[in-house]
Parts: structure tokens; C-alpha cells; sequence
């Protein structure tokens, strides 16, 4: 039997197919990547279902894009409390246990994380023109992601967080304290972000580096370092203007995102 | 509706850029509007620029600049050894390690910083790649200059430009004054200043970012159009500009509408180009006017 193999996550699909049944990404399109290697993030169709364990998700929207879960029993899915649109009134709630309360506190990530139990629907937005990207995660898989940039995530998904290394990206590189931190153990799990703009992604070599806008950054492999780079350039009546970016190293997929907020000019 | 200038050498005039190519590709390869869709024009002569090409590429001097995404476009350059941009810090998104930054010489510093433009100018330097997002939902509009053509580009809606392309700043001269109480306040419409971009040495590429949708027209000698005063993008330099203030009729000559219910215009008058946006934000409409620039005003 004839299988199509999916551009953005590997996975192999029915040769009937037009969009992957793991990501949505559209099989009958060809990746498109610019010519310095970054591939923009597939843009789903609008009404485009992929399935994860037992459960459906469909996006809608292509402005301020809308990502709606079907529960089934047994799944469960969690987000950040104020990026859930709406929810069957019967779909159970629970709080999930972040840890390291203080830390959170002082590194601005939420507090309360919230879990959404099947069977029902339950549809969540950023609220923000952008893109959803699906990232389906393998065992031993770890992705790190900034902070306040995950829409939702799956229940075989363990959720934790990361300090950023270096004073002065905690001052300066506009990503906070802490990146969100998810890999899975055993089952694969299904990872929803939502990009501001467009999002674009590049995978670097060995040791291969870019410098990224820190409020560019979305994800990467937890593989790819990410140091600050600090760049000091003399100006005529300030005396010296210091700019702030990411250096990212390679092996491993960074994630971008053209539309940021950057915290150094504000 | 009206098509594209087609003659029988296939010679392709753009009708965005008024540059001459082949025609060949999908895109023009000085502004990168695509040449497979139609010009369309509306009845009152206002042309739809079309958004550039997802992966459209634009070719300047020795380097190739490419568009990619479409709600939040990213310019990503090419840049030969030989070629140079310039662009404010805030837009650069990401750079190859062996491109070179600097910041550029900018005169009159103190005055920038009074009048709230980009005070570090940032130039890189090639070989490499480097990329620029405006940060905002909208198009990117590239803007091919001839040796010695200028153009006038409201603030905040520069992008990056190639080094040979000469940038300088002027008062807008577009200002009106209102009282409240014992205090004078002063109004800007469009901004205290313009930024006006002139090609030299060689043909120049000039980027800017037009939130929502872009529409070029052109208008002839002595022709003017009103237009809300934030949706200018750019006009060639030849394009005069200044207040237009209308008052609609009120039921008795003491009728708030006087001071309070009073239309606030751009009239734009020809010759040349004009680039408006489709996203603007009217202007405030505080008291009556006590003086202004150069202005024209209609009672109805």
C-alpha cells in the first residue's frame, strides 16, 4: 500500500490523503523554504482534523486561528486557563501540578495550569493573529518553548520548565526566566503553539549557529543551545548602543516567529 | 479593470514600480509584484497594490531579497560582499553570524529623539543573511528607486533600504493648534516629520510595511483627493500636501458641530504617486482649530 510521508513531522499517511493525519499539514503542497534553509511552518486548512490516542483536533480560522478538540474518554488535554475559547458544559476540569510555585512566580509563567478531561469539545485561542503549529513529540523527544506561546497540550505530554541561563538575557533577550519544557516518556503526545505572524523553522547542524531577535524565538529541540550574544555599537550621541541577541547552536529544529514583542525597545 | 502594458518585444512594464523587465517568472524582479494576476483598478482610479508573493524574490545590485509568510511578512536578504542596507534595530529578526552590523552616522540626534524617530540606525554589511520583520500584520511594499528619484514615507513605516539610498528627514509641515484652557496643544496628523528617500550612485531598493491593504494612484498636475490623514504610506516628492477642515451644517450658527463635529483631511494634489493604507486611525478631534499650516476649510 502506497504511503505519503508528511514534510513537517515524518509521519507516514495514506496515499489518499491531502493533509496529515498527525499535524495537519497539507500533503499535496510542497514544503516551502526560503533560500537560507527556513521552511515555513505549514499552514493548516481551514476545518483541517488530525487525531491523536483517541481524540480529533480540527483548526479553523486563518486570521486568529481556532483549535477545537474532540475528547474521548479516557484523553485529556492542557492549557493555559485564559486561552480556552469555549467548552462543553460537561467536559471535566482539573488544575494540573506545575511545581516550584516561586520560581514560576518570579519568572511570569502561569500559575494555573488547567487540564480539560473527555469525553466533549473544548476549542482554545491565543487571541492574536498567527499560526497554530502542531508539533507532534516522540518518546525521549524534548522540545522547549517560550514562555506564554503553548496553546494546549496532550495528556502523555510531561510539562515542566527550564531556566534560561545568563543575566543578561534575563534582563534583556525578552524570552523571561524560564522556557516551557515538554517531552514524553512512553506514548507520543501532541504539542499546539500558536505563533504570532508567520512562524518559520530551521533545522541547524552540528554546531551550526544564528542569530535570532529573542522575541523571535518560539521553540527549539532541546538540543540547540541557546546563549545571548551582546553586541555594543558606538553611536554618535548616546555614546554606545548595546543590542541583545540569540545565539542559537545547533544540532537540533529552531522555531521563529516574525511577529514579537520585543522587550529591549520598550 | 485594465491589464498590465504588454508589447510585442515581451518587454513588461510593472504598473507598480513603472520599471521595465522581460516579464518573465511570476513576479517582477524589482518589486516583486506578481505579473499573472490582474491590475485592478477601481472606478475612482485607486490601483490594489497585490500583496508580493509568498517566497517572491526581489533582486537589487548584487543581492536577491526574498518575501516570505503573509500575515507578518519577513524581508530575507541575500546579501553579496559588495552590497549594504541599512534599517532601524527594532526589524532585524534574525542574521547570519558572518554578516556585519554597525550602527550608521545619524545627524541631528537631539531632534530625532524630540521628535520620536528611530535614534540607532543599524547597517549590515554582506556577505550573508539577514532578516527583518515590521512586527505588525500587513504587506511589505518594495519601492525599486532610479538614480536621483525621491520619495516621502510617513514615519514608522520604514523598513530597511539599501545603503545607496540617501535618508533624510524633514518637518511635515502639516499641524494644527487647539486651545484647551490656558494651554496651547499642537497637533500632527501624519507626524512632526517625513522621512525622504533619494537614490544615488545607483539603482536603490527601499522597503516599507503598509498595515492592512495598499492602493496606488496617480494623479495629475493640480488633480487633489482628500484622504484620511494616517492612511498616507508614501508620495513622490513632487506631491504637495496640507489640511483640509470641513464643518457640517448645524441646526443654528452656535451648533456644536462648529468646533466639536468638524472632518479632518489630507488633500494631496498632483503631480506624482500616492500609496494609502487600508488601516488608519482617525484623527482626534479635540476643540476648535486656533491655527494650522496651510489649510483649506468648507462650511456645509
Amino acid at each position: 500500500m502506497d504511503r505519503i510521508e508528511c514534510q513537517w513531522c515524518k509521519a507516514q499517511n495514506e496515499a489518499s490523503r491531502t493533509s496529515c493525519n498527525t499535524c495537519g499539514a497539507p500533503l499535496d503542497q510542497k514544503n516551502i523554504v526560503s533560500d537560507s534553509g527556513w521552511a515555513e511552518a505549514p499552514r493548516l486548512r481551514d476545518m483541517t482534523e488530525f487525531h491523536f490516542s483517541n481524540s480529533t483536533c480540527q483548526v479553523e480560522g486563518e486570521i486568529v486561528p481556532v483549535a477545537e478538540i474532540n475528547l474521548a474518554h479516557g484523553d485529556s488535554v492542557f492549557f493555559e486557563h485564559h486561552v480556552m475559547l469555549w467548552k462543553e458544559p460537561t467536559v471535566p476540569m482539573s488544575a494540573l501540578n506545575t511545581g516550584g510555585g516561586m520560581k514560576r512566580t518570579i519568572g511570569g509563567m502561569p500559575h494555573v495550569v488547567s487540564v480539560a478531561h473527555g469525553p466533549g469539545r473544548i476549542a482554545f485561542s491565543r487571541d492574536a493573529t498567527g499560526e497554530v503549529v502542531v508539533l507532534p513529540i516522540h518518546p525521549s523527544h524534548e522540545i522547549d518553548v517560550r514562555e506564554h506561546a503553548f496553546l494546549a497540550g496532550t495528556h502523555s505530554l510531561n510539562y515542566s520548565f527550564v531556566r534560561i541561563k545568563g543575566l543578561a538575557n534575563v534582563l534583556h533577550g525578552g524570552t523571561g526566566m524560564y522556557m516551557d519544557r515538554f517531552v514524553t516518556q512512553n506514548e507520543p503526545g501532541l504539542l499546539l503553539l500558536h505563533g504570532y505572524g508567520n512562524v518559520f523553522q530551521k533545522t541547524l547542524q552540528q554546531n551550526e549557529k544564528i542569530l535570532v531577535e529573542p522575541g523571535g524565538f518560539l521553540y527549539k529541540d532541546s538540543s540547540v543551545q541557546m546563549n545571548t550574544v551582546k553586541q555594543s555599537f558606538k553611536t554618535g550621541l548616546m555614546g554606545t548602543h548595546n543590542m541583545f541577541l540569540a545565539e542559537m547552536v545547533g544540532p537540533g529544529r529552531v522555531g521563529i516567529q516574525s511577529m514579537y514583542v520585543h522587550h529591549g525597545s520598550e | 479593470m485594465s491589464t498590465p502594458t504588454e508589447t510585442a518585444t515581451s518587454s513588461y512594464t510593472c504598473p507598480y514600480c513603472r520599471n521595465v523587465s522581460d516579464g518573465g517568472g511570476t513576479s517582477c524582479s524589482r518589486c516583486g509584484a506578481p505579473v499573472d494576476v490582474r491590475l485592478k483598478v477601481t472606478k475612482s482610479g485607486w490601483a490594489k497594490q497585490p500583496p508580493i508573493k509568498d517566497m517572491a524574490r526581489i533582486r537589487f545590485n548584487r543581492s536577491t531579497c526574498q518575501i516570505s509568510g503573509t500575515q507578518v511578512p519577513v524581508a530575507e536578504m541575500k546579501l553579496d560582499g559588495e552590497d549594504s542596507l541599512y534599517f532601524s534595530h527594532h526589524v532585524l529578526l534574525h542574521a547570519d553570524e558572518q554578516v556585519h552590523l554597525e550602527t550608521m552616522q545619524m545627524a541631528g540626534g537631539w531632534n530625532r529623539v524630540l521628535a520620536g524617530m528611530p535614534l540607532v540606525m543599524m547597517q549590515a554589511k554582506g556577505p550573508g543573511h539577514i532578516a527583518f520583520s515590521a512586527d505588525r500584520p500587513g504587506e511589505t511594499l518594495a519601492i525599486p528607486l532610479q538614480q536621483g528619484q525621491a520619495v516621502d514615507v510617513v514615519e514608522h513605516r520604514f523598513l530597511v533600504a539599501t545603503t545607496n539610498v540617501n535618508y533624510q528627514w524633514e518637518r511635515a509641515g502639516v499641524w494644527f493648534t487647539t486651545q484647551d484652557g490656558d494651554e496651547q496643544e499642537w497637533h500632527y496628523p501624519i507626524g512632526q516629520t517625513m522621512d525622504r528617500f533619494t537614490a544615488h550612485g545607483n539603482h536603490g531598493l527601499l522597503l516599507l510595511h503598509g498595515p492592512g491593504n495598499t492602493f496606488i494612484r496617480d494623479l495629475n498636475s493640480g488633480e487633489s483627493i482628500l484622504t484620511q490623514p494616517d492612511s498616507l504610506i508614501w508620495k513622490d516628492q513632487t506631491v504637495r500636501m496640507h489640511l483640509h477642515f470641513e464643518y457640517p451644517r448645524g441646526q443654528y450658527w452656535f451648533s456644536s458641530s462648529r468646533w466639536q463635529a468638524k472632518s479632518m483631511w489630507l488633500r494631496l494634489q498632483g503631480p506624482g504617486r500616492i500609496a494609502i493604507q487600508s488601516v488608519f486611525e482617525p484623527p482626534e478631534m479635540v476643540g476648535a482649530v486656533m491655527n494650522s499650516s496651510p489649510s483649506t476649510t468648507h462650511y456645509w
